[in-house]
């Protein structure tokens, strides 16, 4: 070390002040490298079609309707992908007039703690007594049509009875053309592919019953077969997608919300003499609930809970008058519905893979919200109403939910392409609306 | 011996400096110097930098400064192409200081008013971690009062009393959504106090380099029935009730100094502090209401700030009898653990640049100014308690102005 003379060191001072002035003003905004720049990787996404059901329409709080249609998960995908080369993305939006579009549930009132639900029946969509909605005919990309089953999408029957699809078809195409059909055609370079929910979530919401085509539990085989059927044609001109596997149905807020020590607790707070809950199975059998046998939300308002029948017997509250077996998933039929979705689910990946596609696994994701996920401060869980995920009917996505899973999808596109769609920033997405 | 020493100092391993919260803006000289000078008997500004030095300081005098600080954070989600800034807004910590005593008498009294912690940090209502935190306006005032006694000419030793008048405001949204569909939002909102202590000795060698050892206590502030302003629908103000009130405490941390002055010629001086500050007393950050309901628990949000410490170098040297220029530079390693960095003092790894001047006029007055930058590395984490999961990176500017009189 020299010790510098005085001149030298005035030198090296103002050398100093001036690079600090420099430095100040070079550098004034914080900066954040992004390691890759915007990329579109081994996809191209500049026409993205989306393929599904209610949850890919945007459906929640029992109803298709304008806010929920504009949060669709492919929507919010499609908003990313515009700067990775994606083009626009038309959507079968309703008009502002009609935005209520096949009404919905909302959240009117806490008592107590328990929810009050009212139907919203101002501005729908009908056009007539028969439930039809105003047609929406020109092209879209979302392609969601609420109800939608992967065994029914090849139904042309179908679309005259689904009031979603029979919207989006003229009057020629409508019970000629089935949603297989209807989806082909439309010149996608990318597409997005959440089907066979209903496959399985028909029958588990009727409580393990089945009673029309909309309710049954489609074959495993068969399902596999027709999954095959539609990737098939999605990527006859060799398009990149994304799939996604069917979530465990039986862990929604649907099932998991009136539980048997909830009911029993509050049959005890009017008479502690109470022994259980007892319920009808699958089998015809009456026994004791357990934690294990799953009531369907909907029971929670049905008014027949501690009802007395004609021989003084109170209902669900003594043996010769069980919670019938419709409101039930008994835990047998849950192990029945746990393995067809482990089926189905096998059959998607196994598909996917061999196509070279990307897998968004939402059921393993919708697992990890049943335990409790943490997103940009924001706890997301299951739980009806507190947990933000799901919307008022316990089944579909509130914008939250649908923000969370688009970043599954696009995680899952990002990885598989080389791609770099920025996620979704899911704080800017609402849970459920509380009354004022 | 310069030599020696020198090279010791620069081959030794650097010492980390606990930032987090801490405000290195107490004297616009040593700001100049990048805030090192607990071995300089510099000016009045002694009081907070080695209140024993206070003592060696030739003339009374009265300073005041200001160091208006603009913190300008980034945030970059991961995964997330799109960067979030700060609000500019400026805070303003600032400096006051006294020395008196009789011109014959060994002794000095002394008085300090300055903010050394504090953070002044606004994210908007629309950013990715607003559930994590919107603002914060935190600040620490201590007053010092303090005795500083000369028992030889080459040693002095002083010692002050702290009183910290802490001020907070803390906001954040709530993922509980309105009916229009935006967020409930929370409010925390209290004055505090703690009380300290700071104690330094000033050592001047025959060689005329200079040693300094102070110690600043930890200052645990409390907040007793701050206000806990919830605004929520109104179908939830049950569970989040009105005219809430909530207890905090805000540990700041103790702080070890050991400097060195040393003399290259009578014009140019080079002094080296280096500290280690004890945040690992902030362990979490606890709010305790005053009305609990099954909504509105007690928060404890994990802090586990480890200790901190830096190394510091700074130059003056007097380029004419009425004008002096200064530098420095330093480098700091954060007290905050990966997984626990928060919005609220996004603190990292820093490298500290700083320039400085001062004019005297006449005999009397001084004006000195300073302008400090610091560069926060940017760094990637998920915190543990929120999900928040980014990167954060943050510059600090920091031009000072103080003016002073001395007779």
């Amino acid at each position: 070390m020299v010790i510098l003379g005085d001149k030298n060191m005035k030198k090296y001072i103002l050398n100093g002040f001036v690079a600090v002035a420099l430095l100040f003003a070079a550098s004034c905004k914080p900066e954040i490298q992004t390691p890759a720049g915007s990329t579109t990787g081994a996809a191209n996404f500049s026409k993205y079609i989306a393929i599904g059901n209610s949850l890919t329409a945007g459906f929640a709080d029992g109803g298709l309707y304008l806010e929920g249609q504009k949060v669709a998960y492919p929507n919010l995908i499609a908003e990313k992908m515009l700067a990775v080369g994606g083009g626009s993305f038309t959507s079968p939006f309703f008009t502002d007039a009609q935005s209520n579009g096949s009404g919905y549930l909302s959240l009117t009132a806490l008592v107590n703690g328990s929810p009050t639900l009212t139907p919203v029946t101002n501005n729908l969509a009908y056009v007539d007594q028969a439930g039809h909605l105003a047609k929406y005919t020109t092209e879209v990309q979302n392609l969601g049509v609420p109800g939608m089953r992967l065994d029914l999408a090849f139904a042309p029957t179908f679309s005259a009875a689904n009031p979603f699809l029979e919207r989006l078809l003229t009057s020629a195409q409508v019970g000629v053309t089935s949603y297989y059909q209807f989806i082909q055609g439309r010149n996608h370079t990318f597409f997005s592919l959440w089907l066979g929910n209903n496959d399985v979530l028909g029958y588990a919401t009727n409580g393990a019953v089945t009673t029309d085509p909309t309710n049954s539990l489609t074959d495993k085989a068969t399902f596999s077969t027709l999954y095959s059927n539609l990737v098939n044609v999605l990527t006859a001109g060799g398009q990149k997608g994304v799939v996604a596997t069917i979530p465990d149905v039986t862990a929604i807020p649907y099932f998991n919300t009136v539980t048997p020590a909830l009911l029993l607790a509050k049959a005890q707070a009017i008479n502690p003499a109470f022994p259980a809950i007892f319920i009808q199975t699958g089998t015809g059998s009456v026994r004791v609930a357990t934690a294990a046998d799953l009531i369907r939300l909907p029971f929670q308002t049905a008014g027949l809970f501690a009802v007395p029948n004609g021989s003084g017997q109170y209902y669900g509250l003594s043996p010769q008058n069980p919670i019938a077996n419709n409101w039930v998933l008994d835990k047998d039929e849950v192990i029945k519905i746990k393995d067809y979705v482990t089926s189905y689910n096998a059959a998607i990946k196994s598909l996917a893979n061999g196509k070279g596609l990307a897998i968004a696994d939402t059921y393993a994701y919708l697992n990890q919200v049943k335990l409790g996920v943490k997103v940009n401060g924001v706890d997301i869980n299951s739980g009806f109403i507190t947990g933000g995920a799901f919307s008022l009917d316990g089944v579909h996505l509130t914008p939250r939910g649908n923000a969370v899973i688009a970043n599954v999808f696009i995680n899952a596109i990002n990885s598989k392409y080389g791609s770099n769609i920025s996620i979704t920033d899911v704080s800017q997405y609402r849970g459920v609306k509380f009354p004022n | 011996m310069k030599k020696i020493l020198l090279s010791f100092l620069l081959s030794a391993p650097i010492w980390v400096f606990g930032q987090g919260f801490q405000v290195n803006l107490q004297g616009q000289k040593q700001i100049g110097m990048a805030g090192a000078g607990s071995a300089l008997a510099l000016d009045e500004a002694s009081v907070f930098y080695n209140p024993g030095a206070v003592s060696m300081l030739e003339k009374n005098s009265i300073s005041a400064g200001v160091n208006p600080l603009l913190f300008k954070s980034a945030f970059k989600l991961t995964g997330s192409s799109n960067t979030e800034f700060v609000k500019d807004k400026i805070a303003p910590p600032f400096e006051f200081y006294a020395v008196w005593g009789p011109k014959s008498n060994k002794f000095k009294l002394g008085l300090g008013v300055y903010t050394p912690f504090g953070g002044l940090v606004d994210w908007g209502d629309n950013w990715s971690g607003r559930y994590s935190l919107t603002s914060l306006n935190l600040k620490a005032i201590y007053f010092q009062p303090t005795l500083s006694v000369k028992i030889t000419d080459a040693i002095g030793i002083g010692a002050g009393f702290v009183y910290n008048h802490g001020e907070v405001d803390l906001q954040k949204d709530l993922p509980v959504n309105f009916p229009d569909g935006s967020p409930s939002k929370v409010q925390l909102k209290g004055t505090g106090k703690g009380y300290g202590w700071n104690a330094g000795i000033y050592v001047k060698t025959l060689s005329k380099i200079s040693f300094g050892l102070t110690y600043r206590s930890k200052v645990i502030t409390k907040l007793d029935n701050g206000d806990a302003n919830f605004t929520v629908p109104s179908s939830l103000a049950s569970s989040f009730p009105a005219g809430n009130h909530f207890n905090a405490e805000l540990p700041l941390p103790a702080t070890i100094t050991l400097g060195v002055g040393i003399p290259f010629s009578p014009r140019t001086t080079l002094a080296f502090d280096a500290s280690l500050v004890q945040w690992h007393i902030y362990k979490e950050l606890a709010f305790d209401y005053t009305i609990n309901t099954p909504a509105l628990s007690d928060t404890h949000s994990p802090r586990n700030y480890r200790d901190g410490a830096s190394f510091k170098i700074g130059i003056q040297h007097k380029a004419t009898d009425n004008f002096t220029l200064r530098a420095g530079a330093g480098y700091a390693i954060t007290p905050v653990q990966s997984g626990y960095v928060t919005p609220e003092a996004p603190d990292a790894n820093r490298y500290i640049l700083s320039a400085g001047a001062g004019y005297t006029f006449g005999s009397k007055f001084e004006v000195n100014a300073s302008f400090l930058f610091e560069d926060l590395q940017s760094r990637q984490q998920k915190n543990i308690e929120s999900g928040l999961d980014g990167t954060f990176k943050t510059l600090v500017y920091a031009p000072g102005l103080s003016l002073t009189y001395k007779w």
